[in-house]
């Protein structure tokens, strides 16, 4: 049975933020796709053509998607990169929305440092970050455990929250160098996606930005 | 096959474990609904996966967060859209709503007496702006829909359920708030009169949130 790929356009800004994950699921899957980088200084005339006024956008035959987690789940849904049961890709839903709420609580430190605003750096690190992470890389530690410690946070094969936090695992560093160091077995998680040869050819040729 | 035991434990409170009862009630099937008094909580916390609820648990293995609770009992009962890009769709709707959420949190805490804090003040500065934009995506998602009582597609989804009980709430601590904002609200309505669903909702103990 034939079917013809649908064509895919992901609009972004050209950093990794909200849109690194999408593309990686991509070129893991061999799936062609128009890697649309929107300037900063262009955003605003483009944002009007978007549905939340937001970005990323998944285009899909020129259909819109918007929302990261939603493009994120619905092509891995599609490539295999979902989990192997309801169940496995409903406790990749519940790790990806716990990160959501550890990004809501270290955003104040992010911004920061990202240089998006004036703050104390020492004492958002302190009262903000490392609570944060204490919390949220705990769970992850604990899940990678549970899970029988195989380098996947679910069952035995990547998943696109292996993704989402070995990306976000990379910017923390870049401001936090020992961010996870009390945390080995997310380390050996970061580790494993990153050296998986697909997703390490796009990580050697992408274009460097600092998130 | 036989059908799984679903068990959902939660606080006494709709917030974020009615969408999945109302699924669970949607599709007939038998659960056990755990209400937790907040004294006994504090002893329970340790217990759940991520320390928080709800929790799901599907012949005795856990699930947390609501949102991946809702999916995953959607996915099962028919509740997702007919095609993996509306089940996108609502999910894309869920997680706009989860932003407004973040935003509004503080004025919500405040509006329920649980911390203390200006309330016009958090009206005028987050408040309405949250709602204007978040309301006027559903307003033009309802209409471009065809105005035909969901937001996705031609049957009920999740996505239905999550707004219309927040809109619920809203209704009942901020009336007239949403006033501006018409096909969303008969989208509600018409949501709200799902036979089942009006079933459970006039069965249920009732809940400020």
């Amino acid at each position: 049975l034939l079917t013809t790929m649908p064509s895919y356009k992901l609009s972004y800004f050209p950093g990794r933020g909200l849109g690194e994950v999408s593309r990686q699921l991509f070129h893991l899957s061999d799936t062609p796709f128009e890697d649309h980088r929107v300037p900063m200084d262009e955003w605003p005339a483009y944002k009007d053509s978007t549905p939340f006024g937001q970005m990323p956008v998944l285009f899909v035959d020129g259909k819109p998607l918007p929302q990261s987690f939603a493009i994120a789940r619905f092509l891995a849904d599609q490539f295999g990169f979902a989990g192997k049961t309801p169940f496995e890709a409903a406790w990749v839903d519940a790790l990806a929305d716990q990160y959501k709420d550890y990004f809501a609580e270290i955003r104040p430190f992010l911004f920061v440092v990202f240089g998006f605003g004036e703050g104390d750096k020492e004492k958002l690190k302190k009262k903000v970050a490392e609570p944060a992470i204490n919390k949220f890389f705990g769970i992850l530690e604990k899940r990678a455990k549970d899970n029988g410690s195989n380098g996947h946070l679910v069952g035995n094969s990547l998943t696109w929250i292996d993704l989402q936090v070995s990306d976000h695992i990379g910017v923390l560093e870049l401001y936090l160098p020992n961010a996870i160091s009390a945390y080995p077995l997310v380390n050996e998680i970061r580790k494993k996606t990153t050296t998986d040869p697909k997703l390490k050819e796009w990580l050697d040729k992408r274009p460097v930005t600092p998130f | 096959s036989t059908m799984p035991a679903y068990k959902l434990t939660y606080f006494n409170g709709r917030l974020r474990a009615e969408v999945a009862r109302q699924l669970l009630y949607l599709a007939g099937v038998p659960f056990e609904d755990v209400r937790v008094r907040r004294p006994d909580w504090p002893a329970l916390k340790s217990k759940m996966p991520f320390g928080e609820m709800p929790v799901l648990e599907v012949d005795g293995k856990p699930l947390p967060q609501s949102f991946a609770i809702n999916r995953y009992l959607a996915k099962e009962f028919g509740f997702t859209g007919k095609s993996p890009f509306e089940a996108a769709w609502v999910d894309a709707i869920a997680d706009q709503f989860k932003d407004y959420n973040i935003e509004t949190r503080r004025l919500f805490l405040v509006l329920l007496g649980m911390i203390q804090g200006d309330k016009e003040q958090l009206l005028k500065d987050v408040g309405i702006p949250a709602r204007d934009k978040f309301f006027g995506i559903l307003e033009k998602i309802a209409k471009e829909n065809g105005s035909n009582g969901h937001f996705v597609g031609q049957s009920l989804t999740w996505a239905d359920l999550l707004i219309a009980d927040h809109v619920k709430t809203v209704n009942i601590l901020l009336p007239g708030f949403l006033d501006g904002f018409p096909t969303v609200l008969d989208t509600v309505k018409k949501i709200e009169s799902t036979p089942k669903l009006k079933e459970w909702i006039e069965k249920s103990p009732y809940s400020k949130f």
